[in-house]
């Protein structure tokens, strides 16, 4: 019976894989959704993650970067780098905010340097300088292949205008974008006195990052450290968090379209064939081995839509980096089982529709010529 | 001598499909016994019954009230489970329309049922070889039903239909849709069953070369078996044409003037019927002359 199932599916090549490529399109929609929203995660923790400081200090009851504000006293950097273990501070200033070019306008995260600030400036730059002067900025490198933007020509940020001075790679994505300017100039915007944003630790060669910050929070009054790695794991979850809840729709969405593709689909390879079904009936064949059968046929059909759906983005990737640059796709192990555990219960679920019609057939219907 | 055990028995089986005034007495108290080893033909007019009987013989429709015993074990109040289970071991078919599964090959088919045995396809297997070379399909083992004749097809469906070695086989006009030739090989193969293998046969046709290989014809008129004996044939002239037609197994009726009147043909029938007086003149003038 599972041999004839499987014959079946294979008997009309072209029509498995059409049926195929229709459950791989739902299933590669919901991924391309979860790739994009990892992608976009993975650029907001970009910052920090390139940045590669041990340990960051921010704000007591701040936690992360994103979306997030937080001030503290520049003159603490002198006593975050008397903490035993401490070999560097680099502290930065931090804005969200708008910047226009021309008539476009766009939403930015504003980094301010210090003069020996290279530890915390951009890490690829593809045009131009690193480290920004007075009024000058460091603008990534895809916002300007999107307007049209060149070394030299002016962008406003919260009123104030600077010169393009350098353009740098892998510091934009759809919801933040990063700006390089000098640390002075960003506490003129944002009218601050002795104050910086977040302090970058690099630690002594062997020290551990989680007792450094540890020793800095209880050392110092009225800062938060946090270790690297949880930084980013913070930031990550802040973003992917936004992306939640549109990630479960679509998965929902594409779910239910993956149902009604894989229900269809074992329809028409085997629900097609009523009068064979009712003459496998008639030779003996149980219900229950029916049922089965098309069980199997719509795990493998839902198997084989995820396989070809992976395939579907994992070319879709380096296909959207050349095309879209404003878009990253990134791929993560959790949304591929993610996916595969949604075909399985897409194959559950569309079986019964077919299972009900199969069991009505009537084994009598064999006779009728 | 006694007679041995029936292995299929019924006892007045009844069928009505649909109620009140547009009901069809399909099936109407019929009862019958099928010893091993007997080939029965059931014949009978077009709506007379013959496939509603045979679908409750073989455990494929329940009928309204009856019983029916296979081997003494009465299967009328069995669920579908162990009706299905019933088939799968004691009972073959074979259908007019040969009923192949396209997507599995020659062999494939014939073990189909294998797997629905104790035993499994493995212990099937040397009967399936058997059964290929016996049906002459040894060549055709791995072709796929689409590329066979009508007649190759048939002997796949009586290869399938033997596989799990049933007491009884069921076929429904086996013939109906083969030429002659392929027709009168698959009467033969069927008689060597009942008559080698012990496998009782229930056959309905309207082939006539089964009055040679029939141990019993039964016939069926209105869901109910009347009296026939097998040898005789009840000859009459088709007013027409002249030609001699069997009243028993013709299929084509008009009444006039109170007597019936038997045709060959629709086609008699018809002109039977825009002009009956122009063929009933007295025999000394020749059956069909003035129709010519
Ligand atoms: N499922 C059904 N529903 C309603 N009426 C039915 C059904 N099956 C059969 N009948 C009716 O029952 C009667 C007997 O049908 P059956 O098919 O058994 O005849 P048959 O002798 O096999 O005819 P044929 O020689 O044409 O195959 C017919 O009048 C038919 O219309
Ligand atoms: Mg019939």
């Amino acid at each position: 019976m599972l041999k004839w199932t499987l014959k079946n599916l294979i008997a009309e090549p072209w029509h498995l894989f059409a049926s195929v490529s229709a459950i791989a399109g739902a299933f590669a929609l919901v991924m391309f959704f979860e790739a994009v929203f990892a992608g976009e995660s993975k650029q907001i923790v970009a910052y920090i993650d390139h940045s590669d400081a041990d340990v960051w200090v921010m704000q007591k009851g701040v936690s992360n970067m994103h979306m997030a504000t937080s001030f503290v006293s520049d003159w603490k950097a002198g006593s975050v780098g008397e903490v035993e273990g401490v070999s560097k501070v680099t502290p930065i200033l931090y804005l969200n905010t708008v910047m226009q070019a021309g008539d476009k306008r766009w939403f930015s995260f504003i980094v301010g340097l210090e003069d020996e600030g290279q530890r915390a400036g951009p890490w690829a730059i593809v045009e131009g300088k690193s480290i920004p002067a007075h009024h000058e900025a460091i603008v990534p490198s895809v916002l300007a292949k999107i307007t049209g933007l060149k070394l030299g020509d002016e962008v406003t940020i919260a009123g104030h205008t600077f010169n393009v001075a350098g353009l740098s790679d892998n510091t934009f994505s759809m919801a933040n974008s990063i700006t390089f300017i000098t640390a002075p100039d960003l506490a003129d915007i944002m009218s601050t006195i002795g104050s910086m944003s977040y302090f970058l630790i690099d630690a002594e060669p062997n020290v551990d990052a989680s007792e450094l910050a540890l020793r800095i929070k209880n050392e110092v009054e009225k800062v938060n450290a946090i270790p690297k790695e949880r930084f980013v794991n913070n930031d990550w979850n802040v973003a992917m968090q936004m992306g939640t809840e549109i990630i479960g729709m679509m998965t929902i969405i594409g779910g239910a379209l993956a149902v009604l593709l894989t229900s269809f689909a074992v329809y028409s390879h085997t629900i097609r064939r009523e009068r064979e079904l009712a003459v496998v009936k008639a030779l003996g064949v149980q219900n229950r081995v029916i049922y089965a059968s098309v069980m199997t046929q719509a795990t493998w059909l839902a198997f084989l839509g995820f396989i070809m759906a992976t395939a579907m983005v994992w070319l879709a990737v380096p296909i959207t980096a050349s095309f879209v640059p404003q878009v990253t796709l990134h791929v993560t192990p959790l949304g591929l089982f993610r996916i595969g555990f949604t075909a399985l219960l897409v194959a559950l679920i569309s079986c019964i529709i077919p299972v009900r019609r199969m069991l009505g057939i009537d084994p009598v219907h064999a006779f009728s010529a | 001598m006694t007679t041995p055990n029936p292995v299929l028995q019924a006892e007045h089986l009844v069928k009505t499909f649909g109620t009140g005034h547009t009901a069809v007495h399909a099936v109407n108290d019929v009862s019958l016994k099928v010893i091993p080893g007997e080939l029965v033909v059931i014949k009978g007019p077009s709506g007379s019954g013959k496939t509603t009987l045979v679908s409750m013989l073989g455990a494929l429709l329940s009928p309204d009230s009856g019983s029916i015993s296979i081997d003494g074990a009465k299967f009328t109040e069995l669920n579908d489970v162990e009706l299905a289970a019933l088939r799968a071991r004691k009972i073959g078919f074979i259908f007019q329309s040969f009923n192949l599964l396209e997507a599995l090959s020659v062999e494939e088919n014939i073990l189909f049922p294998a797997h629905l045995s104790p035993g499994g396809t493995r212990a099937a297997q040397s009967r399936a070889d058997a059964l290929l070379k016996k049906l002459n399909l040894e060549h055709r083992r791995d072709a796929s039903p689409k590329t066979l004749s009508g007649g190759e097809k048939q002997r796949v469906a009586i290869a399938r239909a033997l596989i799990n070695q049933p007491q009884l086989i069921f076929a429904d006009e086996p013939t109906g849709n083969l030429d002659s030739q392929s027709g009168q090989e698959v009467m033969m193969i069927l008689h060597d069953v009942a008559r080698d293998q012990g496998c009782s046969v229930v056959l309905v046709t309207h082939d006539p070369r089964v009055e040679d290989i029939a141990d019993r014809i039964l016939w069926l008129e209105d869901g109910a078996l009347r009296d026939r004996k097998s040898e005789q044939h009840s000859w009459v002239k088709d007013p027409v044409c002249g030609m001699r037609v069997d009243e028993w197994t013709a299929t084509l009726f008009a009444e006039h003037q109170g007597e019936r009147q038997v045709f060959c043909s629709q086609r008699c029938l018809e002109k039977f019927e825009a002009n009956p007086d122009l063929y009933l003149i007295p025999d000394t003038e020749g059956p069909g002359k003035s129709a010519l």
